[in-house]
């Protein structure tokens, strides 16, 4: 497998001359105003506000405070939460006011002389507090099949315990940026860095109490998301909006790094505790789990987040009787959010390690036991009521124990750790898990999108979605359908920029759906066109050049040809659609009965202009088939899922508890990929992405919550030296997957799940430290040295 | 005396002679110039993003000249006197890539874009690396690895990147003195950096002097000044508005202070030497602390950061200091009253305080790096390996006599008390003994009363006690072996 074989990202050759411009690029226009924020640095507090000094300062326009907003509430689920804080802060970091001025640091240092004055009230800075004072957001959620408490006392064996998993910083590394235009008439023009334009839209015209179609956001790209900026971008963008409204000019915000670490929120935190049965060959009879998560002060996406950790509880793993319940804990941190992965991490952390634990109790291989508990055709439904279709999951585990040599390797670490508990040199680890994603929003009205394509009269096409390009390349892969199916070249399809005004109602690009509904959206609007096309080449390619309309239109000495849209169900199994015969291939179209004669694509869209035949198409797509009900729990959740299996091997250093991963080998089923070579950097990055998560990535507070690793030089995110020495990815060859789009399936976040080998390899080392007891180690996540250096000598940490 | 400061962007003059001299480099070339390839990300110097290639007629020598990488968003305008610059932009355009440009876009090596820039500008300062050298093998993986230890990337994990690094064709590529220091040029910068700049303008007072005296007497007259070395710290508090760099004085035009000599076995390194240049020089006598310095910090931080300015930080986390203590170093300060010798263990007087006096500057620091036959150890641990923050690090260093009996122990160790400790207490339990399961256990004991570490960001007091305590027995037991 060459990953280098697709083509190149659609702004790569922008990328890599640096002319790829994102928000902060765009030049400042005559008078625009930066705008700096000010935040609580109090958990929770009433406060109150003196800016007299701030609008003395030189340079400053003025300062905006929640009397400015029309309606000061926003949400993505649940509106609870304020643009800007009025009379108490719930977190620090909570934005308070804006400063707007004419250069950033005259912004800044007038923000300095805002006197606020805190009255600090009592505060929840732990999930445990938050369960004693039953401080909670949205219900407590319960999924469950068969017999738990039967199944839990007539297994031999049962095992309980806690884990703990907390959050981690996007670390995108364009912070969050927006930019507002005021245009006559009370309109504004928004620039903002997000996943999301229409919440945007929505949010920005709520806080300036304007109608929606005064609102126009739009999205070019942005540099990184992975979940960050779902949500969390549209109160940015509505201070930037709210500056330029009050004082009529453009304004900007630019968050410096450290703020935004500081000010946004994170991967939830989650604490599960289970109790699981087993019988003494490591079969999982019953599951017992109750998650708990920290959602911070304000409900933002937690409960979904909480749900898909839910419905990922059973990961690649059959498990008769299940009950799984969540909920989510309200804390005085930031307002916690999307983050690559969503819930599902979360859930699938849960079994991989109590999997890991049931082998070692056992004595026995954690991939025997992972194999023994493997969905397979035979039994196949999930504790939520979906059948796996198309599922690879035992073909997988077999293939890479096979091509890793996982065997001989395991007892060579045997071996090797042997010595190595004797003279404390370091640790090794091996470990295999899996990853079964779920592909689809849980709330199902968010599974649909809309696409616009336009066909110029050279031949060339824009299209627009509401996808937003963060840098996985859906906009190459939306291309490359296209331009497929008009036997185009992909640089004859120019994807634009997202904007409100062409695709409205659209839903964030997230949960690795971007391509599967856009990119569907796209290709049906395509086809529409290309069904008109198609029966206009039968009259045309039936007549010689001198009577086609380009030569006879202006005079009408010909008559007008009539073309009917063929509007079909999506049918993707098919691959590329054929009308009345006709083929578009190489940049010709020709009949399948007579190939010899052809017109260029270019020479039939002029025809079609001359003969009145529309040119531009608009199509609207949902996902079929989804019936997840959310009060009873049951229901088909997902279109399909991505699965894939990863080996990792660590070595843990006795002496500093420092972990490197000395090899990775990955197999992924991606379906049929769009482009390979961008589905491979899904899979390299993602990974890599969540070993920070689980090793290196240290969220560190202060008693009053703030963070105080902000930055680069504290927030350590893995570096080139970090990646495994080894690294191995492959695809597996699936044709299967008739359900979504070119039979692909989506790469986006499935691959970071699989990082948890990582973690459950550390666990596999550490085991075998000599100054253990013998019980399985407790390791957090991350796993940093302190915590590996902990579980490795747990008597060198007791005061 | 000039009253502008004088540099070449992708060939093209600037001069600045007002408060622009004091904007860190990236914000001028992002929002005076419209070069907005270079980005700003952490504002500190850790991602690399704003990278862009540098070359400046000091330290003077021979061989062809080398552009080098450097971290845009921590050098102020001013510093960058008499330097050619080559960004982003003028390495190669859409239509015509440069070959790092060409191999990262055919090997997929961006994803969103926004590292981009930096991770193209680091690797062609591996190119220049190479052509400078007349290396002619392709670029390895290691190599890649440790050019690109100062960038991030969080999209891509890497492997593209390192793939595209590995694959440059280097008999395509061009060094960037043809296109950008062309003899004139080069000429005329060095004619420049020979005559010292005084800009005065409203927010910014910058001095730059080409003698250590004026330097010296520039200070007694302005207490308030800051001293600019490589602004690697200083210009990461600029940014993060803890302090408004108003006074300046840089010392980049002081040519005796690019003095890096071995008298003996004693290296002379003076205050603007680099580390990168430092680890050069070390790397026969002392090759341990030369791949110590690879771990350090990224290559466009070494490629400016001093010794001199790591010590006069003052940080207790520093990791030069263990490693100068175990070599005996001293401090050479210059001021208003003549030369000043001091011994680095009396350098550092409290959390971030030296024994400098006003108006006092580092112009060398001479060490003696451990002799053959010494066993001697540096180390450093941190949350990640490379190009992070301490969390403990440690120099450790022992002769032995003809029966086993240990001398000139020398023990040194950062981040367990307010400044980086030499561990007399730890030494004299070992000092004259033999090395004994006993003898380290004693060792080991005393050392737990002589740290006092701290719970912070990068661990806790606990965490740091062990550590400390594995570190010495690591290398006790391996010298016992």
């Amino acid at each position: 497998m060459k990953p280098s074989e697709g083509l190149p990202h659609d702004s790569a050759h922008l990328h890599v001359t640096g002319r790829s411009e994102y928000v902060d690029d765009r030049p400042y226009m005559r008078g625009e105003l930066c705008v700096h924020v000010v935040y609580s640095t109090e958990a929770r507090a009433s406060f109150t506000l003196d800016i007299a000094a701030a609008l003395e300062a030189p340079g400053v326009a003025g300062v905006l405070t929640a009397e400015d907003v029309a309606d000061n509430h926003w949400g993505s689920i649940f509106q609870d939460q304020p643009v800007l804080a009025a009379t108490e802060v719930n977190f620090a970091g909570e934005p308070i006011a804006l400063v707007a001025a004419d250069s950033f640091t005259r912004a800044r240092e007038a923000a300095a002389l805002i006197k606020i004055k805190y009255t600090p009230l009592p505060a929840i800075m732990s999930i445990d507090e938050a369960k004693a004072a039953g401080s909670f957001i949205g219900n407590h959620r319960k999924i469950e099949r068969g017999d738990v408490e039967a199944a839990l006392s007539r297994a031999p064996r049962t095992l309980k315990g806690r884990i703990q998993l907390r959050g981690a910083d996007h670390f995108y590394l364009e912070s969050q940026v927006a930019a507002a235009y005021p245009h006559e008439d009370g309109q504004f023009e928004i620039h903002s860095s997000t996943q999301h334009p229409t919440e945007v839209q929505h949010v920005v015209a709520h806080a300036l109490g304007v109608p929606q179609n005064k609102i126009v956001c739009q999205v070019k790209r942005m540099g990184g998301a992975f979940g960050g900026k779902e949500s969390q971008a549209a109160p940015i963008a509505a201070f930037a909006a709210l500056a330029a409204k009050k004082f009529q000019r453009p304004a900007r915000v630019v968050l410096t790094k450290d703020d935004d670490m500081i000010m946004t929120g994170k991967r939830n935190p989650f604490q599960n505790d289970y109790k699981v049965g087993f019988d003494d060959d490591g079969r999982i009879l019953a599951l017992d789990a109750q998650l708990f998560s920290d959602g911070g002060a304000y409900a933002d996406l937690s409960t979904a987040i909480m749900e898909r950790a839910m419905l990922h509880i059973d990961n690649a793993y059959y498990i008769p009787h299940v009950r799984v319940t969540g909920q989510v804990c309200r804390t005085n941190f930031h307002p916690h959010t999307a983050f690559r992965g969503f819930g599902g991490p979360k859930g699938v952390a849960t079994i991989e390690r109590i999997l890991e634990e049931i082998a070692h109790v056992l004595g026995k291989d954690p991939l025997d036991v992972r194999k023994l508990n493997c969905y397979s055709q035979k039994q196949n439904i999930t504790h939520y009521g979906q059948a796996i279709e198309n599922c690879l999951l035992p073909e997988l585990f077999e293939r890479l124990e096979a091509e890793c040599d996982y065997r001989a390797r395991r007892r060579e670490i045997a071996a090797h750790n042997q010595s190595a508990r004797e003279n404390g040199t370091p640790l090794r680890g091996l470990s295999m898990t899996a990853v079964k994603f779920g592909i689809s929003f849980t709330t199902r009205f968010l599974n649909q999108a809309n696409a616009l394509v336009l066909i110029h009269r050279d031949g060339t096409l824009q299209v627009s979605t509401g996808a937003t390009e963060m840098g996985q390349g859906v906009n190459a892969r939306i291309a490359e359908l296209v331009a497929r199916e008009l036997g185009l070249s992909r640089a004859d399809v120019r994807m634009m920029p997202t904007t409100t005004d062409k695709n409205a109602n659209t839903s964030p690009t997230a949960a690795s759906s971007g391509t599967d509904l856009n990119g569907a959206a796209a290709l049906i609007a395509a086809r529409k066109i290309k069904s008109r096309l198609s029966e206009l080449a039968l009259h045309v390619l039936e007549k010689p050049e001198s009577r086609w309309a380009r030569h006879t239109a202006g005079l009408g000495t010909e008559p007008e040809v009539e073309a009917q849209t063929i509007e079909q169900a999506p049918d993707w199994p098919s691959g590329i659609a054929v009308y009345h015969g006709m083929r578009f291939e190489d940049g010709f179209v020709f009949s399948e009965k007579a190939p010899e004669k052809k017109i260029t694509f270019q020479a039939l869209v002029h025809e079609a202009y001359h003969n009145r035949i529309s040119l531009s198409e608009y199509a609207h797509y949902k996902f079929p088939h989804l019936s997840f009900n959310k009060v009873t729990g049951q229901g088909r959740a997902f279109l399909y899922y991505t699965q894939g299996v990863a080996a990792s091997e660590v070595s843990v250093d006795q002496d500093t508890g420092e972990t490197k991963v000395l090899r990775t080998d990955i197999l992924m089923d991606l379906g049929r990929p769009v482009n390979e070579s961008l589905d491979m950097g899904q899979v390299y990055g993602g990974f890599v992405q969540g070993m920070g998560w689980v090793t290196t990535e240290k969220l560190f507070y202060s008693p009053k919550g703030l963070l105080l690793s902000h930055s680069p030089s504290t927030y350590k995110i893995p570096s080139v030296q970090d990646t495994p020495r080894v690294f191995n990815a492959r695809l597996i060859s699936n044709d299967g997957n008739l359900v979504n789009v070119a039979r692909t399936k989506t790469s986006g976040e499935p691959p970071l799940l699989l990082a948890l080998s990582v973690w459950t390899a550390v666990h596999d080392a550490v085991r075998a430290s000599k100054r253990r007891d013998g019980s399985f180690p407790n390791i957090e996540v991350p796993a940093t040295q302190e915590q590996v250096l902990r579980a490795l000598d747990p008597e060198a940490f007791v005061p | 005396m000039r009253k502008n400061i004088i540099f070449y962007v992708n060939g093209e003059k600037h001069e600045v002679g007002d408060h622009r001299a004091g904007w860190m480099l990236a914000d001028y070339l992002r929002y005076e110039r419209g070069l907005t390839g270079t980005k700003i990300v952490c504002a500190e110097g850790d991602c690399g993003a704003c990278s862009v290639l540098r070359w400046h007629p000091y330290p003077s020598k021979t061989g062809a000249p080398r552009f080098l990488p450097v971290n845009s968003c921590i050098a102020t305008v001013a510093q960058l006197d008499g330097s050619s610059l080559v960004t982003v932009e003028g390495l190669g355009r859409p239509d015509s890539l440069a070959p790092a440009q060409a191999r990262m876009l055919e090997k997929h090596g961006s994803q969103c874009g926004f590292c981009t820039p930096g991770f193209v500008v680091a690797i062609a300062g591996l190119v220049e690396k190479k052509l400078c050298a007349r290396d002619e093998h392709p670029i390895t993986e290691k190599e890649a690895r440790n050019g690109l230890t100062g960038n991030l990337c969080r999209c891509t994990g890497y492997q593209q990147i390192l793939e595209a690094a590995t694959s440059v064709p280097l008999k395509q590529c061009q060094p960037a003195a043809e296109r950008f220091l062309s003899a004139r040029l080069a000429k005329e910068l060095r004619a420049a950096v020979k005559e010292p700049v005084l800009i005065t303008a409203p927010e910014l007072e910058f001095y730059a002097p080409v003698t250590l005296k004026d330097a010296a007497q520039y200070l007694v007259e302005n207490k308030d000044a800051r001293v600019l070395a490589a602004a690697t710290d200083l210009g990461v508090v600029h940014n993060k508005g803890r302090i408004r760099l108003s006074r300046v004085l840089s010392l980049h035009l002081v040519p005796e202070l690019y003095e890096l000599a071995w008298n003996k076995s004693t290296l002379r390194v003076g205050a603007r030497v680099t580390l990168a240049r430092l680890r050069t020089a070390l790397k026969e006598k002392a090759p341990e602390f030369s791949r110590f310095l690879d771990i350090f910090a990224s290559p466009q931080i070494k490629n400016v950061a001093t010794l001199a300015g790591n010590v006069a930080n003052a940080s207790p986390i520093a990791d030069t200091p263990p490693f100068l203590m175990i070599s005996d170093a001293v401090v050479e300060a210059f001021g208003p009253k003549g030369m000043r010798r001091i011994p680095i263990d009396a350098f550092f007087t409290g959390y971030r305080q030296t024994a400098l006096m006003p108006g006092e500057v580092i112009r060398a620091i001479e060490l003696t790096p451990p002799r053959a036959g010494e066993r001697w150890s540096v180390r450093k641990v941190s949350e990640r390996k490379d190009l992070d923050i301490s969390s403990v690090n440690a120099a450790f260093r022992l002769g032995r006599q003809a029966r086993g009996e240990l001398r000139d122990v020398r023990l040194a160790m950062g981040g367990v008390a307010a400044t980086t400790l030499r561990l007399r207490k730890t030494e004299s339990v070992l000092e004259g003994r033999v090395l004994t399961p006993e003898t380290i256990e004693r060792a080991l004991e005393t050392l737990r009363d002589e740290i006092k570490p701290i719970s912070d960001v990068r661990g806790s007091d606990a965490f740091r006690q062990t550590l400390a305590r594995n570190l010495l027995r690591r290398f006790l037991m391996e010298a016992r072996a």
